[in-house]
């Protein structure tokens, strides 16, 4: 079980704090989101089903966003942290 | 929603939407709470066949595009449907309708312009938006339809974006006959469609691309906004990349109008119901992109005399001040009142077509667009 930590700005989308969730992929995991939090569609990923430009996914601390993005492995993996980037002005 | 006696000023701005309250004086202004706090709202409508109904274009630098709807004239707001694209007709498919292996190949970027269509068609919602893409709602917004004769035009692999990017901005439906439809791109021109949006023609005669090696193409325009006469509606006044222009024939050919006034540049273009014939523009220096000669200025087109009046002494409001294409408004009153908000937040406006002009006293985010709900007239 993925422990999975949620931006606090998520809130406004239905998510509060911390998730536990069974994922093989960061696609799954963010399919399983997104049918817990229905309003979560499409604000971590486009239609296109990649991970938007100012998200940001950290598995067990490393950045994976721009690298595998959707399609890294979650094996073993023990917490994912999905926040928004530092950007804007 | 009851109809009520307000006239409310609708901004979108960078930071989030702002809703000025006042009444037909035009004298003080009421600034409400922010609403989409920190997002860019790139317009904000009321529909007046729904008083009360208001939409806005809200494009969140992290979680995307989103459409917001209030019924309360902006007290509570709620995300409806949002489209996707190409194909899509709501926001349920992640994946191409035709090949569900195959993810659609262009993110919906940011949503330009809301545009509710006649009294006829009382739930019909049109809704532009980047990269050159138009949708069309039959329900209030609960779900949208792409218009494939854009949205897959053949030619659409030629259109270049402007600097704010390939959007759709402008979309006019034509009061008599809710089947003709022009719309506004950047920087592809305007097209017009007499059958509800089957299929478009260019209509860009005359309109010159100084950008471009072909100085009249069929297409290539940088139009930057359009806005149609209210007393003739074959009448239409445009502000391009390339001047100033009006058309008396639906568009199909356009006469510069604006050479008179030197650098005809600018961004935005209203014609207010209260004075049919008239036209309002905010001229810019084309090289700087902010009001020439160091103070705002306000030009009113009179399509009868065609003739051209400088509303603003250049000590009226000094500065060098940026105006977006929806940075323009003018309510259904007679005398008009013209709303011009800038992109360094600042919203002046006059009650009587121009006369007299003041600035509210409250420092805006950077505004993108200015919209009007007028009361109904007594």
């Amino acid at each position: 079980m993925l422990e999975v930590r949620l931006d606090s700005w998520l809130r406004e989308f239905g998510p509060r704090g911390t998730e536990k969730l069974d994922a093989a992929s960061v696609e799954q995991l963010l399919d399983a989101l997104e049918a817990k939090y229905p309003r979560l569609r499409f604000k971590l990923r486009d239609e296109t089903g990649q991970i938007r430009r100012y998200v940001r996914v950290f598995v067990d601390g490393q950045d994976v966003s721009e690298s595998t993005g959707v399609g890294t492995s979650l094996a073993d993996v023990r917490t994912v942290d999905i926040l928004h980037s530092i950007a804007g002005g | 929603m009851a109809t009520d006696r307000k006239l409310r000023i609708l901004l979108g701005t960078r930071k989030g939407t702002y809703i000025l309250e006042g009444d037909a004086k035009r004298k003080k202004w009421k600034v409400g709470a922010p609403a989409h706090e920190g997002s860019d709202v790139y317009h904000v409508v009321a529909d007046p066949r729904h008083p009360g109904d208001l939409y806005a274009a809200v494009n969140n630098g992290f979680w995307g595009p989103m459409i917001q709807r209030s019924r309360n004239w902006g007290k509570k707001w709620t995300e409806i449907a949002t489209p996707l694209t190409p194909s899509g007709k709501d926001r349920q498919p992640a994946f191409n309708d035709e090949d569900p292996t195959t993810p659609v190949k262009r993110p919906l970027n940011n949503l330009w312009h809301i545009e509710p269509s006649l009294a006829s068609e009382p739930k019909t919602i049109y809704l532009g938006a980047d990269p050159h893409l138009l949708f069309r709602s039959e329900d209030l917004g609960s779900s949208w339809e792409p218009i494939p004769a854009i949205n897959e035009h053949p030619g659409r692999e030629k259109w270049s974006p402007g600097a704010g990017g390939a959007c759709l901005h402008t979309i006019i439906v034509d009061p008599r006959d809710a089947n003709r439809l022009y719309i506004g791109l950047s920087a592809v021109g305007t097209f017009r469609s007499e059958d509800r949006g089957e299929s478009w023609v260019p209509v860009n005669k005359g309109v010159e691309t100084p950008f471009l090696p072909e100085k009249f193409p069929e297409t290539g325009q940088c139009v930057h906004h359009v806005s149609i006469d209210a007393a003739d509606p074959d009448t239409f006044y445009r502000q391009d990349h390339g001047g100033i222009y009006v058309s008396h024939d639906s568009m199909s050919k356009w006469v510069r109008i604006g050479k008179p006034l030197g650098d005809d540049f600018g961004f935005c273009v209203t014609s207010p119901t209260g004075a049919p014939g008239t036209a309002y523009f905010v001229r810019l220096d084309g090289m700087a992109r902010v009001t020439g000669e160091g103070h705002l200025q306000v030009w009113q087109w009179n399509d009868r005399s065609k003739k051209w009046k400088k509303l603003l002494k250049p000590t009226d409001f000094p500065g060098h001040f940026g105006v977006q294409r929806e940075g323009i408004a003018s309510d259904a009153l007679d005398p008009p009142g013209v709303y011009v908000g800038t992109t360094t937040g600042q919203l002046f406006w006059t009650p009587d077509a121009g006369k007299t002009w003041d600035m509210v006293p409250f420092q805006f985010p950077g505004i993108h667009s200015v919209s009007v709900s007028s009361p109904p007239s007594k």
